[in-house]
C-alpha cells in the first residue's frame, strides 16, 4: 500500500512540479527592507487640497453654465443640452476662489490683482451680470451670456483690490471687496441693491453698479436672499435691505428697505459669525455658537422656536408672498438652538452642528443643488446624505 | 455483497472544501487528499480470506496402494484473493478540484470526490461567486505585484486618506457595475434584463474577463489596508494587479501581500478543513454536512417541476450575491 502511495504522486505531475516537494516554494528576493536601496518617489505631497476646479451641473438654457455648446451646438447634428445631469468641468481662465449661483446666473471670482477679476454668464436681463457690451452695438448689453465672461467693477485702484465674495440672489448680485467695500448690481425694484429706488427703472442694459454705503464698519460677508440682501460686518452686526414681506430683512416690518440698516431683535449686542439666507429665510451664527433665524417658515423652517414665549406678529395682512400653510413668520430674529455654520436651501435649513451632528428643518422633499453655493458642496453632500 | 472498502468509499463520494495553505501547489493538496482518501478506505478491516475445498493428496499415504491417489477434502484459503497477492482494493480514487489558488494564495479550496464530480461540474457551470479578502500594502510596487518580487518603484503614501480610497474603490466599482451589463447576453433595455437584475442574476454567463461583483475596504491603516472583493471569472493574480491598479490610481504604489479566499459558491471558511484534518474520517464528516445541507435546501424548495440544476444556480447566485 505504501508503495502504491509513492508511484502515484510521480505520475501524476509534470515535469516542472518536480522542484517543488512539499516545502514552501523557493523566494525570488527576500522581503523588502525599508533601508534598501533606490528612490522614492514622491507624487503627491502630504498636505495636498484638491485643486481649485470648477464643475457645473444643471439647467442649461440660461447659460448659467459657462459652457455654450450645451445651448447652440457647434455641430449641426448635435441637440442642444438641456440639463446636465453630472458635474461638468468648466476651463476658467483664472484660479476661481468665489462662486455663487443666483436664479440663472453664476458669477465667479478670482482673488487675483489682475484687472479682471470677476466673471459673470447666464441671465442678464436685469444686468445681474453688469452691462455686457454686444458684439455689433456698444449701447446694447446681451440679454443671455452664454459663456463666463468678465464683469467690470467700478473700482478706484483696481489693480490692487481682490474680490473677496460674490453672492447672487433672483436678480441681483453682490461682489465683496477687500478694500473697497459692497459693490452691488442687478434689479432694484425692492432695494435689494441698496441704492434708492427709482420708479419704472429700466434695469435691462443698465449700466449701475452701486457702492454700498452706510456700514459702521467694514463688511466681510454678504449673502443674498430672493430679494433680499444681508451684510456681515467685522464687529459682528448684521445689516439687510431689500424685500421684507416675509420678515427676511428682520427689520421689525414688513416693509421694503432700500438702504442697509442693522438687524436687531435677539440679535441686538450679539457678534455674529456667519450669515447665510436663501429665499425669503434667513440665518445668523454668533460666535458664542448660538444660531439665529428670521423670515419665511412656512415650510416649518424656524418651528424649533415656536414653543419659546417670544412675541411673534401673526396677522399676515401686509404679506404677499406667503402661502399659509401652517406656518409663522417671524419678524424679527430669534435665537433657538447652538450651531457652527448653516446653510439654508429653499425650502429647509440645516445648521451643521458639529462635524457629526446635523439637524435640518423643513421641507426637505425638493433640495436644489444648483442653487447651493459650491464652496460648501462637501459639507452639502454629508447633509444630504444623512438626510436621506 | 459490497466489501467495506467499498462502502466507505460510496459514503465518501460528494463534495467539501479544505483550507489550502499559501506557499503550497494546489496538486500537492489534491495529491495529499487523494492519499489520505486511499489510506482511509484501504485500511477498512480486511475481509476473511474466501475458503475453497481443495482435493490435497495425502503425501504419507504408501504410494503402493490400489487403484490410485487416496485425496482428502480441505477447505484452503484461495491465495488469489490474497491482499498480498492482489494489492490493495482502490488504488486511484477520483479526486477533482474546483476554483484553483495559485501557489502564494491561501483560502478556501473545493474537492470532490468519486460521483460528486459530475456535481462540480454542474455546479461550476452556474454562476457563483467567489470573495476573496486582499492584504496590501502601500509603497512599493513590484514586477510580479507581489511582496516577493522585485522592487520596480518605491513611493509615499503619506497624502492618502480613506476618502481617497473610498473615491477610488466607489470608481472601480462603477466600471465593473458596467462590465457586469455589458458582459450579461440580455438586451439592456428589455424586461427580461430587469427581471434578472431584481434577482441579482444579471451577469455573464460562462467565460468572462474577470469581474468584481463587491469591493469595500475594511480595514485601513497606511501603509496596510485590507479589501475585502467578491468576484466572478477572475484569478489571483488579476486581484494583486487591481490591487497595484488602485495603487496607482491614488498617485502612490500598492502591493498585495496575501491574497486568501474566504467563499467559493456556498462554501465559506467553516466549512474548510485544515492540514491536521485532511484524514477520510474528517473528509467523510465534511461531505456528509454537506449532503444534509444540499438535502435541507431542496425540501425547503416546493417548486418540484424545476430542474435540480435550476434550483441550485438560484441558491448559488442568492448567496454568491453582496449582502
Amino acid at each position: 500500500m505504501a508503495l502504491s502511495c509513492v508511484r502515484l504522486c510521480p505520475r501524476h505531475m509534470g515535469p516542472a512540479l518536480h522542484v517543488c516537494g512539499y516545502a514552501t516554494l523557493s523566494r525570488a528576493s527576500r522581503p523588502q527592507e525599508k533601508s534598501s536601496g533606490g528612490p522614492v518617489f514622491q507624487y503627491v505631497g502630504e498636505h495636498r487640497q484638491p485643486t481649485h476646479k470648477v464643475f457645473v451641473w444643471g439647467f442649461s438654457f440660461t447659460g448659467a453654465l459657462g459652457i455654450p455648446s450645451f445651448v447652440v451646438p457647434d455641430s449641426g447634428r448635435k441637440k442642444p443640452r438641456k440639463y446636465q445631469f453630472t458635474p461638468y468641468r468648466l476651463e476658467t481662465a483664472e484660479q476661481i476662489s468665489s462662486a455663487a449661483c443666483g436664479y440663472g446666473f453664476t458669477l465667479m471670482a478670482s482673488s487675483t490683482k489682475d484687472v479682471t477679476k470677476l466673471w459673470g454668464m447666464g441671465l442678464n436681463k436685469d444686468s445681474q451680470l453688469g452691462f455686457q457690451r454686444t458684439q455689433h452695438s456698444r449701447h446694447k448689453s446681451y440679454d443671455y451670456v452664454l459663456e463666463p465672461s468678465p464683469v467690470a467693477l467700478p473700482l478706484i485702484q483696481p489693480q490692487q483690490t481682490r474680490v473677496v465674495q460674490v453672492s447672487c440672489g433672483r436678480a441681483h448680485s453682490l461682489v465683496l471687496t477687500d478694500q473697497e467695500g459692497v459693490f452691488s448690481m442687478g434689479n432694484n425694484a425692492y432695494g435689494q441693491c441698496g441704492r434708492t429706488i427709482v420708479e419704472e427703472e429700466v434695469y435691462s442694459g443698465s449700466h449701475v453698479i452701486h457702492r454700498i454705503e452706510g456700514f459702521s464698519s467694514r463688511v466681510v460677508q454678504v449673502a443674498c436672499g430672493q430679494d433680499h440682501s444681508l451684510f456681515l460686518t467685522d464687529t459682528g452686526k448684521v445689516f439687510s435691505c431689500g424685500w421684507g414681506a416675509d420678515g427676511q430683512t428682520g427689520l421689525g416690518h414688513h416693509s421694503i428697505s432700500s438702504c442697509p440698516v442693522e438687524v436687531g431683535g435677539d440679535l441686538g449686542g450679539v457678534e455674529v459669525q456667519q450669515i447665510s439666507t436663501y429665499g425669503d429665510c434667513s440665518l445668523a451664527v454668533s460666535r458664542d455658537g448660538q444660531l439665529f433665524g428670521w423670515g419665511n417658515s412656512e415650510y416649518r423652517q424656524l418651528t424649533l422656536a415656536t414653543e419659546s414665549t417670544q412675541v411673534r406678529r401673526s396677522d399676515v395682512q401686509g404679506c404677499r408672498n406667503e402661502l399659509n400653510i401652517g406656518g409663522d413668520t417671524y419678524w424679527k430674529p430669534y435665537r433657538f438652538v447652538n450651531g457652527l455654520t448653516c446653510f439654508i436651501g429653499l425650502k429647509c435649513l440645516i445648521p451643521l452642528m458639529s462635524l457629526h451632528g446635523i439637524m435640518t428643518y423643513g421641507n426637505i422633499q425638493y433640495l436644489d443643488l444648483q442653487k447651493i453655493k459650491k464652496q460648501h458642496l462637501l459639507r452639502l453632500f454629508l447633509c444630504m446624505k444623512i438626510c436621506n | 455483497m459490497r466489501s467495506p472498502a467499498v462502502r466507505m468509499f460510496r459514503s465518501l463520494e460528494g463534495l467539501f472544501c479544505v483550507y489550502k495553505p499559501a506557499g503550497v501547489h494546489w496538486k500537492l493538496v489534491r495529491d495529499t487528499i487523494e492519499t489520505n482518501l486511499l489510506k482511509g478506505v484501504n485500511a477498512t478491516s480486511a475481509q476473511p480470506l474466501p475458503h475453497e475445498v481443495r482435493f490435497l493428496s495425502n503425501p504419507n499415504n504408501k504410494p503402493e496402494a490400489a487403484g490410485g491417489l487416496a485425496l482428502r477434502a480441505a477447505a484452503v484459503p484461495v491465495l488469489s484473493k490474497h491482499p498480498l497477492v492482489t494489492g490493495p482494493e482502490f488504488q486511484h480514487i477520483k479526486v477533482g478540484v474546483g476554483h484553483l489558488l495559485d501557489a502564494s494564495s491561501s483560502g478556501v479550496f473545493v474537492l470532490a470526490v468519486g460521483n460528486g464530480n459530475r456535481t462540480l461540474n454542474d455546479l461550476y457551470r452556474t454562476r457563483t461567486t467567489r470573495e476573496y479578502t486582499l492584504e496590501c500594502e502601500f509603497g512599493t510596487a513590484t514586477h510580479d505585484f507581489t511582496q516577493m518580487g522585485r522592487v520596480v518603484e518605491r513611493s509615499t503614501y503619506d497624502h492618502i486618506t480613506l476618502d481617497k480610497m473610498e473615491r477610488v474603490i466607489s470608481m472601480l466599482e462603477g466600471a465593473n457595475q458596467k462590465a457586469l451589463r455589458m458582459y450579461s447576453s440580455v438586451d439592456m433595455s428589455s424586461q427580461e434584463a430587469y427581471e434578472l437584475a431584481v434577482k441579482g442574476l444579471l451577469g455573464p454567463d460562462g467565460k468572462s474577463v474577470p469581474i468584481l461583483t463587491g469591493l469595500r475596504c475594511i480595514h485601513f491603516q497606511p501603509p496596510n489596508f485590507t479589501l475585502e472583493v467578491q468576484c466572478l471569472n477572475e484569478t489571483q493574480k488579476y486581484l494583486r494587479k487591481v490591487v497595484h491598479e488602485m495603487g496607482l490610481e491614488l498617485r502612490s504604489t500598492a502591493v498585495c501581500k496575501g491574497v486568501r479566499r474566504t467563499r467559493d459558491g456556498p462554501f465559506t471558511l467553516q466549512d474548510a478543513l485544515t492540514r491536521h484534518h485532511w484524514t477520510a474520517a474528517d473528509v467523510m464528516q465534511a461531505i456528509q454536512q454537506y449532503r444534509s445541507k444540499k438535502r435541507s435546501k431542496k425540501g425547503s424548495r416546493t417548486l418540484t417541476d424545476k430542474a435540480v440544476l435550476q434550483t441550485s444556480e438560484e441558491t448559488l447566485s442568492l448567496s454568491g450575491k453582496r449582502s
